[in-house]
């Protein structure tokens, strides 16, 4: 019973990092339909940079929120640069994001080697104890960041005037444009939104993995399976998806070895992707562009 | 006129071993096993328009596949190749059935899946692949007064091979079937308007795309003598994609030319790190915004452009 709470407890915390992964797909897929598979290179990199500026000596606020800043100038810059010169191919601009997760990956050997490097923790260390399980206090902060940005872009995209032109370029970006929605700024503001995510969960996500060149794959792959099963487009089934992969692999984790662990994302993807395409919650509905 | 496709392959095989430089060689025989699953890779996606992103596991599954079947069960080489090669394209039909259910977006995350499966497993079945150290001592392919284990005798096998391959490749393009994957290629719905079944001939095109990626891992195999699983992953499908696109996608004779290109360009920078993965990165953006024929075209391009400019104007 015990171990049960634990793995349970475990998996949503590991989960809340794919849900925030994952959301930032489903933005950038809802505005421009393209999937960014330099998604998770981009929240490495992002987390890369914030590690070098603590290490420089600035403190963790102004290091981190440099880090998402620059998070958010790469999402721009990507758009800008790569993605809107091939607007209406999508095959083409797969490949394009594929290419950059790959270039990022690169520089980060480059300028920081391939040695792991960890960030520490916005909260003290601490551990708790709940129903028999221990959580280190990181955790916690973990599910309230991730908690409060769920609650924090749910406000934005229902609340706000920004919020509603981005959710009506998603549903029909011919009829956004007709009502006069500039559906190049939603493009660029949805990769820079998911450059922020992206910092925000390659930050949390390096005290508890440690920050590597390949993390970023790992964390995008699984961001990925996440979107999957909640249904590609939709931001609420991500972060549902998000925190029930994270579960799974979590409980699969105390019958399996860790390298098929790694598989379970994958079977699962595939499974889906076969029997439930839409995934478990359903796509966003969206028309044929 | 197809036997001018073998014009490139016919001069690497004339001059490089004139030269006598074994760097040239290897660099070569390179060129030639990477140009197998290459090949492959741009039948499905350039002609046939479906994408892969886990093709280094048909590569992986011809390479463990061959080295398995000569040292466990003492099968010659060259019996072990072709059994190999008709497993992974067993394999690859019955995967087709189900996942060619997908398209576009879906398609390339699911072929994605496989292929990190695939590179999980290699790893995971210890007992069977001998885990992340692999397995070691696999038999060159014999061959009476020939040691096909060096490289000066294994560039000629490599290059004779792909040599067939592309030509078999190149004919069954232009033949009334490979006109079929084009139009499947152009439109899914127009080619089934004219009456094509198109879930059996994507099934079809993708086994035979398996199978040219497990002849090029086969050779691999049998040629460095022992395999790990480091180079059957999803970089490797990666470089693969990043070569087909240098070569332009929809040309046969352009997927040599990517090939070669890409390892010509980043077999040098692989002792100074990584540089290469950036590199390929950064060339697959590029190419892919600026060049989306090919880079073979763009140069074609380029240089008819150049000597019209030159050229003095007809009255």
């Amino acid at each position: 019973m015990t171990d049960l709470v634990q793995f349970l407890l475990g998996g949503l915390v590991i989960g809340s990092i794919y849900a925030i992964a994952a959301i930032a797909y489903t933005g950038i897929y809802n505005i421009t339909g393209v999937i960014n598979f330099g998604q998770g290179d981009m929240a490495m990199i992002s987390a890369m940079v914030a590690i070098s500026l603590y290490e420089t000596g600035l403190p963790y606020p102004l290091a981190v929120a440099l880090a998402i800043l620059f998070g958010a100038l790469l999402g721009a810059a990507i758009e800008r640069l790569a993605i809107r010169p091939l607007r209406n191919h999508v095959l083409r601009a797969i490949i394009v994001t594929i290419g950059i997760g790959g270039a990022l990956e690169g520089v980060a050997v480059v300028l920081w080697g391939t040695e792991a490097r960890t960030l520490p923790s916005p909260v003290a260390a601490h551990t708790l104890h709940a129903f028999g399980a221990t959580l280190p206090s990181h955790s916690l902060a973990v599910l309230a960041v991730a908690g409060a940005l769920v609650c924090g872009l749910a406000l934005l995209f229902q609340g706000t005037y920004i919020g509603r032109a981005f959710r009506a370029c998603a549903v029909n970006p011919f009829a956004a444009r007709l009502s006069g929605i500039e559906v190049s700024t939603m493009s660029a503001l949805a990769f820079v939104l998911s450059g922020v995510l992206g910092a925000i969960a390659g930050v949390m996500v390096a005290p508890i993995t440690l920050m590597q060149y390949d993390t970023g794959l790992a964390i995008g792959l699984k961001g990925f399976v996440a979107c999957m099963i909640g249904g590609l487009g939709n931001p609420v089934g991500a972060f549902a998806g998000g925190l029930f992969l994270g579960v799974v692999e979590s409980l699969a984790s105390g019958v399996l070895s860790s390298g098929w662990k790694n598989a379970i994302a994958f079977l699962l993807l595939i499974a889906i992707l076969l029997f439930r395409p839409g995934g478990l919650f359903g796509e966003l509905e969206r028309r044929a562009r | 006129m197809s036997l001018w496709r073998l014009l490139p392959f016919a001069l690497v095989l004339a001059v490089v071993p004139l030269l006598d430089s074994s760097y040239l060689t290897s660099v070569a025989i390179i060129i030639a096993l990477h140009a197998l699953p290459a090949l492959g890779l741009s039948l499905v996606m350039g002609f046939a328009g479906q994408i892969s992103l886990g093709h280094a596991a048909f590569y992986g599954l011809g390479a463990y596949g061959s080295a398995l079947l000569a040292l466990r069960l003492g099968l010659s080489p060259w019996l072990a190749t072709p059994a190999a090669i008709a497993v992974t394209g067993l394999v690859a039909y019955g995967l087709g059935w189900s996942i060619f259910r997908l398209r576009g977006h879906h398609l390339a995350l699911g072929t994605l899946g496989l292929g990190i499966v695939a590179s999980i497993g290699f790893v995971e079945l210890r007992g069977v692949t001998g885990g992340s150290i692999g397995l070691s001592a696999i038999p060159s392919y014999p061959l009476p007064g020939l040691d096909l284990a060096a490289d000066q005798s294994f560039f000629f096998l490599a290059w004779i091979v792909a040599a067939l391959a592309f030509l078999a490749a190149g004919n069954l393009v232009d033949s009334p079937a490979g006109l079929a994957i084009r139009g499947l290629g152009d439109s899914e719905r127009g080619a089934a308007s004219l009456g094509i079944g198109v879930a059996r001939l994507k099934c079809r095109i993708f086994a035979l795309s398996a199978m040219l990626a497990a002849l090029g891992g086969a050779l691999y195999a049998h040629y460095i003598g022992f395999i790990s699983p480091q180079p059957f992953g999803v970089g490797f499908s990666i470089k693969l994609l990043v070569m087909v696109a240098i070569g332009g996608f929809r040309s046969i004779g352009g997927v040599l030319a990517g090939v070669a290109f890409a390892t010509l360009v980043t077999e040098p920078l692989q002792d100074l790190g990584y540089y290469d993965v950036v590199v390929f990165g950064a060339l697959l953006v590029v190419i892919t915004i600026f060049c989306p024929a090919g880079l073979l075209q763009a140069v074609r391009d380029g240089a008819r452009r150049g000597i019209r400019l030159l050229a003095p104007r007809a009255g």
